[in-house]
């Protein structure tokens, strides 16, 4: 076996068992990336709100769910599935260093929940607003 | 002449249309957390079917053995390239190219179904563990579309109702010997199972 090929290999391995994924970010990293999106969506775009945050997560959108059925309002505890009743590890960094540390899982989980929630894709000003929101939780 | 026999037992009859439905409903109920209980209950229902196909493949009746529908691939070959001449290979029971089908489904159904309960259970890397389900669940939707049309274009060359009898279990041969059980106790067994399940688990 090649050298390179035994590294690939390795690298493959190291990353399906590792309990930490090798593409570990950082939750301020996410939110650059969530700032210049929104900079590139608005002109109009200034700073994201932790209140405008706290808001979007509580209130409903499109049905009867909002983040905070499953999350519950306060997301440095403990969450519960509406459908199943399963717990959900707490979203907030504070409670739980590794939440928003995996840019893939992150998006799909914006994907799918916001999908739930808002019958829609969430734009990176609500994205970056929840997140702000979240690392405010202390 | 040509006589009727029976060739599905019950048991395969219903655990065929379960595990279609519960795959295709578990499939549509993917994308939305709104639906996770369902798409549980028919995952838990598809591992169980598997399990149960696993074990009548090897003490089933005739046909539905896996014995009756283990082919090489030159017999695979010549059945395809077959299908293209003046008068195409028939069998009664599974067809070279379905009983491939069927193990692959059955393969894809297995890692779909442990892929599944890892994620659930939490168990192995979540990410790969992701891939691996939803790479097997859109691969086994191909062969599903694949098993069809071949089921499409059987029934047309061979001029026999291939759907028909998957739910009367009957098909028409001149020499061909029929099951002589259907085993229709064990069929209702399996059916009650299914429908007991899904109504404890989401009622």
């Amino acid at each position: 076996m090649q050298r390179h090929q035994l590294y690939g290999w390795l690298i493959l391995v190291g990353s399906v068992c590792g309990s930490t994924p090798i593409w570990a970010d950082t939750p301020q990293q996410l939110l650059d990336g969530y700032k210049a999106e929104a900079q590139a969506e608005s002109p109009d775009f200034n700073s994201f709100d932790p209140q405008r945050g706290e808001q979007f997560f509580n209130k409903t959108h499109a049905n009867d769910w909002s983040c905070a059925t499953c999350h519950t309002s306060n997301p440095a505890a403990m969450g519960k599935h509406d459908k199943t009743a399963k717990s959900i590890e707490p979203l907030a960094p504070s409670a739980n260093a590794e939440r928003f540390t995996n840019p893939k899982k992150v998006e799909k989980w914006f994907k799918r929940n916001c999908n739930d929630v808002l019958e829609r894709t969430c734009t990176s000003l609500e994205k970056g607003d929840v997140l702000t929101y979240l690392l405010s939780i202390q | 002449m040509l006589q009727r026999i029976l060739v599905w037992d019950v048991p395969t009859r219903v655990f065929h249309w379960s595990l279609a439905l519960s795959f295709a409903g578990a499939y549509v109920t993917a994308e939305s957390e709104r639906y996770r209980d369902i798409h549980l209950a028919l995952g838990y229902v598809l591992l169980g079917l598997l399990v149960f196909r696993l074990v009548w493949g090897l003490v089933g009746t005739a046909y539905a053995r896996f014995s009756a529908f283990t082919f090489t691939p030159s017999q695979v070959k010549a059945y395809l390239l077959g299908l293209l001449s003046k008068q195409p290979p028939h069998y009664v029971g599974h067809n070279p190219a379905g009983g491939v089908a069927i193990f692959a489904l059955l393969a894809l159904g297995l890692l779909i179904s442990v892929s599944g309960l890892g994620l659930e259970w939490e168990i192995g890397a979540e990410d790969f563990m992701e891939e691996l389900h939803e790479i097997a669940a859109n691969l086994m939707l191909l062969v599903v579309l694949a098993h069809i049309a071949g089921v499409l274009i059987s029934s047309v060359l061979h001029r026999e109702n291939l759907v028909r009898a998957m739910f009367t279990g009957y098909k028409q041969s001149a020499t061909a010997a029929g099951i002589t059980r259907a085993y229709v106790g064990l069929g209702v067994v399996l059916l009650v199972a299914i429908v007991g399940f899904l109504g404890w688990y989401l009622v």
